[in-house]
């Protein structure tokens, strides 16, 4: 790990531990696949394979989860309604209780979360799954703006973000070469990330000397497109500390969505992930590691303005989405990679974060802490 | 230990083969301006929004929560996009529930739409290619093994295709008003899918359903009067794998009897005194009643042939007139959901079911695999005898 | 022997969008040279939206108001290599752009040669195109103040109402192993299956893997199955007329339990049997086509065969399976 690691108690993390509620939901499983730059096999295999490593490491059976809930999007794979044969992946025989959004599996992970609160069932599994080879993720993804005045443009969340680097470069809250600083840094951390897609080891100067792509931004900029997923399962309370010895506590859960229309919003900030973190509780405690869904180098910085980390905090140690980006899996690595340095002991506490629409339009922050 | 939450607010769009009238923004507002209307509530009440629709290829717009966040009052709140194929309506609201019940969230609002005249849902279901079978040529097959089975006459389904859209008549939102419409005339119109005529199918509508749901705080305070839900269930099983039942699929019994164990159901025919059920062709009336055991198996046409399933019946289905009136897909289910609503608020107007206490909301979905259903009462806390 | 080849297909379809009552008038605006933006309270909101984005509240059509046709640039990015949905093939700038009279900003693209020619703070202004269909792609941006020349503006056309999009994606990938093992067998007149590892059932053609037991399934799991079987289910379509549909006349569909395999084959085509002639546990024979007519046009999606490998379906004359035995193939 590139990372500085933390024990499970850090002093940062404050060492009283807190009273568990009853219904207080915890991590107790996590897996994910290869951030793939192409995986021959179908999306249906990637996720089975991710389901039966999280069923092993959990050692429980698919009969013994109560919910299952996966995020996915047709338009990657050109199939309207793929999502129906992702269930084969998942197990669905005998009939599960189950269902499905259309968003990153964060967003999955969210609904399974206010589930499992309503006390009459125990244990759920999240999925978030995505075969982004066969398209061009730019060509469908423009498909996102508003369809009357943006979207025949062509204007696609790389351009988005091209405006919006720019915007923060001129405002002077970033600089090129702290945007390249990030890519670095976060290659250098992918270094000792088994499932990352990118192996590299370029250094600042390298990076500053490729020619504008979305200028201000550089083709390294934007994280590679990649087929993966990821699971996870979660328990409540009582069931969670059944299931392990390492539960990793989800503290504060909330998203946030700001105004889609440019023209309304400031691109150089985050507005809708401060008022997540508040509605989170990220300020609740130090933050030993955070996992950001940084698509476009720039709004790491962004995004840590927003979350006030300081300095301590290790950011993006798997290497985040710049070294490999499954795309509609990425926000749920995000937990899954926070999630494990807690299981580790090697972190005390942090945050996840994902985000969906052009320019951070949306934004979701998990807080997760170790303690039984 | 889940806290009680109920719907207080409905909207609907009137449904039609193109809404030319509204953009996306129009119509998904059309019907949550209406629902926050009947809640007697504004945008700012809301704490956060759950948005449904079927696939994002029907419309050509990429998860449109983006989009439709401003036209929603949804900036600086969370929302989230359900997608769970033809289910996808009954599953938002019951989504937008479990939101309300994790006791999170006081009060949401649900939103789901199709603009099915953007685009071609057969296309869509056929992936873009030519030879698409459509919905029918799925079920068709389907519907030919129940009648096998059973021995149900021919006449059944045509029965239903009348009856719905008789209801539909009674009802302004729907799409289809078919004034003539008979058996003579369903019998005589095209065949679409053997055993299927044309007017034994769903239209293509455009069209929106929203529903305003909060905590049983402020909907005992709720202007007008409220639809406790006493229970929701869902279910999902393989499209297709040895040794599946695609007349009677186990997913579709499993979900009627865990929602009726929750909601302390032991008799639905009895206890309930109507039900939306997702019937885009008529075939699926007799099959979904012993489907989710509400008739004894092969028995359920037999409910249909002597008129319980009327609206003057001892067992209404679909008294809106159901989705063989009205089919904007991705709200489909919700309306389902909130007529069954509208008929224990005692708001169904011209089709409202005398004295109904208990409805059920139904959908299901992809190849009769998804399932979702909720149970609605007058009451909170209903005794069942 | 045909050639396989590599998925290349664009899902295609021509939306129409109907624009409303905001919407509309901002369209037919571009289309009839001019500019309309809300009023919304003290503030003027471009593009125009249908709703006070502060609270929600509708906004109708007698608020719009006209705004540019010059404007500043608030913010940029340099598209160096456009993509085949940008309206330019060349470089050119997208651009927030905050026009005269507006206090948002609009996203537009400037056409301005060079990325030299861009800087945040500049003027651009408007640029109608010669021909309008009412849609954002009417105008386009250049540097400068100087106003457009007048369009030629037909006065007798309706205004905008309805806009048509051609909206595609392309997707491009290898056939999967299984499917090209599958597809292999086609072409040398065998039909492939798998047989699962963890309950010995057939499954044709396979999808890589088991799903009720929630095994993959490689290479090692193939095996032969008939080209002969039992009809499961059908029935008989009238096509519904789509973009793309080329079928017009009715046919059958059915699925067919090949001897030898657990899941039915799916999408059979039948084109000379009369569907009176038609029925569940019927025995049919697949009449390969001669090998070299046989086509490698496969996917990574379908459930059925390909169609292009055989002639026709014929019954077998032998007596047709009790349906009640065919009851769990019913898909």
């Amino acid at each position: 790990m590139s990372q500085s690691t933390q024990p499970a108690q850090s002093p940062q993390s404050g060492s009283a531990q807190p009273q568990r509620h009853e219904n207080d939901i915890a991590i107790v499983g996590f897996a994910q696949t290869d951030a793939h730059v192409r995986y021959d096999g179908p999306e249906v295999v990637l996720i089975m394979e991710c389901v039966n490593a999280l069923l092993a490491g959990a050692g429980i059976e698919r009969h013994d989860i109560d919910f299952t809930i996966a995020g996915s999007c047709d338009y990657l794979s050109g199939m309207p309604f793929a999502f129906v044969s992702n269930v084969d992946g998942m197990g669905a025989w005998p009939p599960v209780y189950e269902s499905h959004v259309e968003m990153d599996g964060a967003w999955a992970l969210f609904e399974a979360w206010l589930r499992l609160q309503m006390g009459d069932i125990d244990v759920a599994m999240v999925v978030g799954s995505g075969k982004s080879s066969p398209c061009n993720a730019r060509e469908v993804f423009h498909l996102q703006a508003d369809p009357y005045a943006v979207a025949p443009l062509g204007l696609d969340p790389d351009a988005m973000a091209g405006i919006a680097a720019r915007s923060l470069i001129e405002s002077r809250k970033a600089t090129e070469t702290e945007i390249a600083e990030v890519v670095a840094r976060s290659y250098q951390a992918a270094a000792s990330n088994p499932h990352a897609q990118i192996r590299s080891t370029a250094s600042v100067e390298e990076l500053l000397a490729a020619p504008y792509d979305m200028a201000p931004l550089r083709a390294h900029d934007v994280s590679p497109k990649a087929d993966g997923a990821a699971a996870l399962l979660i328990a409540r309370r009582d069931r969670a500390r059944e299931l392990t010895d390492s539960p990793v506590w989800i503290t504060g859960l909330d998203h946030r969505i700001e105004s889609h229309h440019a023209g309304l919003r400031d691109l150089t900030d985050s507005q809708s992930t401060r008022t997540a973190a508040a509605g989170s509780g990220v300020a609740d405690g130090a933050v030993d590691v955070a996992e950001l869904h940084v698509t476009h180098a720039h709004e790491e910085i962004i995004l840590r303005n927003a979350l006030n980390l300081n300095p301590s905090t290790a950011v993006n140690p798997s290497g985040g989405p710049l070294a490999g980006d499954p795309v509609m899996a990425t926000g749920l690595v995000r937990v899954v990679e926070v999630a494990r340095r807690i299981a580790a002991g090697e972190a005390g506490r942090g945050v996840a974060h994902a985000s969906s629409g052009a320019a951070l339009q949306q934004n979701l922050l998990c807080v997760l802490q170790g303690g039984a | 230990m889940a806290r009680p939450c109920a719907v207080v607010g409905i909207g609907q769009t009137k449904y039609k083969r193109r809404r030319d009238d509204l953009s996306l923004d129009g119509l998904v507002r059309e019907a949550a301006l209406r629902a926050l209307e009947d809640a007697e509530v504004s945008f700012a009440d809301i704490d956060a929004v759950v948005l449904g629709k079927a696939p994002d290829a029907l419309e050509g717009v990429i998860m449109p929560e983006l989009s439709l966040a401003d036209a929603l009052g949804a900036v600086g709140k969370p929302i989230h996009r359900v997608h769970t194929a033809g289910s996808v309506g009954a599953s938002t609201a019951i989504s937008a529930a479990v939101l309300v019940e994790s006791g999170r969230y006081d009060t949401v609002l649900t939103v789901t739409y199709e603009k099915q005249s953007e685009g071609n849902a057969t296309w869509a279901l056929s992936g873009g290619k030519s030879g698409g079978q459509g919905a029918g040529g799925t079920f068709a097959p389907w519907i030919r093994e129940y009648i096998r089975r059973s021995g149900a006459p021919e006449h059944i389904g045509w029965q239903v295709a009348v009856k719905d859209r008789l209801n539909a008549l009674k009802n302004e939102y729907a799409h289809l008003h078919l004034d003539d419409i008979s058996i003579e005339a369903v019998k005589q119109s095209p065949m679409l899918w053997d055993p299927l005529h044309f007017l034994e199918s769903c239209p293509s509508s455009d069209g929106a359903a929203a529903m305003v749901l909060s905590c049983e705080d402020f909907a005992s305070r709720s202007p007008n009067p409220p639809a406790w839900i006493l229970g929701h269930a869902k279910r999902t099983e393989f499209s297709s794998f040895p040794g599946r039942d695609t007349v009677k699929p186990q997913a579709g019994v499993d979900c009627s009897a865990a929602l009726y164990k929750e909601v302390g159901i032991t008799d639905p025919r009895r206890q309930i005194d109507t039900a939306e059920l997702y019937v885009p062709f008529s075939w699926y009336e007799p099959m979904w009643l012993e489907g989710h055991l509400i008739a004894p198996e092969g028995e359920g046409w037999k409910m249909t042939d002597e008129g319980a399933t009327a609206l003057d019946g001892d067992f209404p289905v679909n008294c809106s007139g159901g989705v063989l009136s009205s089919n904007p897909i991705g709200a489909s289910g919700m309306i389902r959901c909130l007529e069954a609503a509208n008929q224990v608020r005692g708001t169904a107007g011209e089709y409202q079911v005398d004295g109904a206490r208990v409805a059920l909301g139904h959908a299901y979905g992809g190849a009769a695999q998804y399932f979702a259903m909720w149970i609605v009462s007058s009451e909170l806390d209903p005794v069942f005898s | 022997m045909a050639e396989l080849q590599d998925i290349d297909f664009t899902l295609e379809y021509p939306y129409t969008r109907t624009t409303g009552p905001i919407i509309g008038p901002f369209l037919t605006g571009l289309r009839d040279g001019r500019i309309l933006a809300t009023k919304v309270g003290d503030r003027v909101i471009c593009p125009p939206l249908e709703y006070d984005p502060d609270t929600g509240a509708t906004v109708g059509p007698e608020n719009l108001v006209e705004v540019g046709p010059a404007g500043e640039v608030t913010g940029w990015t340099w598209v160096t290599r456009p993509t085949s949905k940008h309206p330019f093939e060349h470089p050119f700038a997208f651009a927030q752009i905050k026009l005269d009279g507006a206090d948002t900003t609009m996203l537009h693209v400037v056409d301005a040669g060079s990325e030299d020619a861009m800087s945040t703070g500049m003027r651009v202004v408007v640029r109608f195109r010669s021909e309008r269909l009412g849609t954002i792609n009417d105008v386009y941006f250049v540097p400068g103040d100087e106003p457009p020349e007048a369009p030629e503006v037909d006065d007798d056309a309706e205004p905008v109402t309805i806009t048509e999009h051609l909206i595609g994606v392309r997707i491009r990938e290898p056939l999967q192993p299984h499917r090209r093992r599958f597809a292999e067998g086609l072409l040398a007149g065998k039909i492939i299956g798998q047989r699962s590892p963890a309950d010995g059932k057939v499954h044709v053609p396979s999808r890589g893997y088991d799903a009720t037991n929630r095994v993959p399934m490689t290479s090692e799991h193939d095996v032969e199955v008939a080209d002969v079987g039992t009809v499961t289910s059908f029935t008989e379509i009238v096509p519904v007329q789509y973009h793309g549909q080329t079928e017009t006349e009715p046919y059958i569909r059915c699925s067919v339990l090949l001897d030898g395999a657990d899941t039915t084959v799916g999408g059979i085509d039948i084109r000379d049997i009369s569907v009176e002639d038609f029925r569940v546990g019927m025995r049919l024979q697949m009449v390969w086509r001669d090998s070299g007519d046989r086509m490698g046009d496969l996917d990574n999606r379908g459930y059925g065969l390909n169609e292009e490998v055989y002639e026709r379906w014929e019954p077998t004359g032998e007596p047709d399976v009790d349906p009640e035995s065919l009851k769990e193939h019913n898909f």
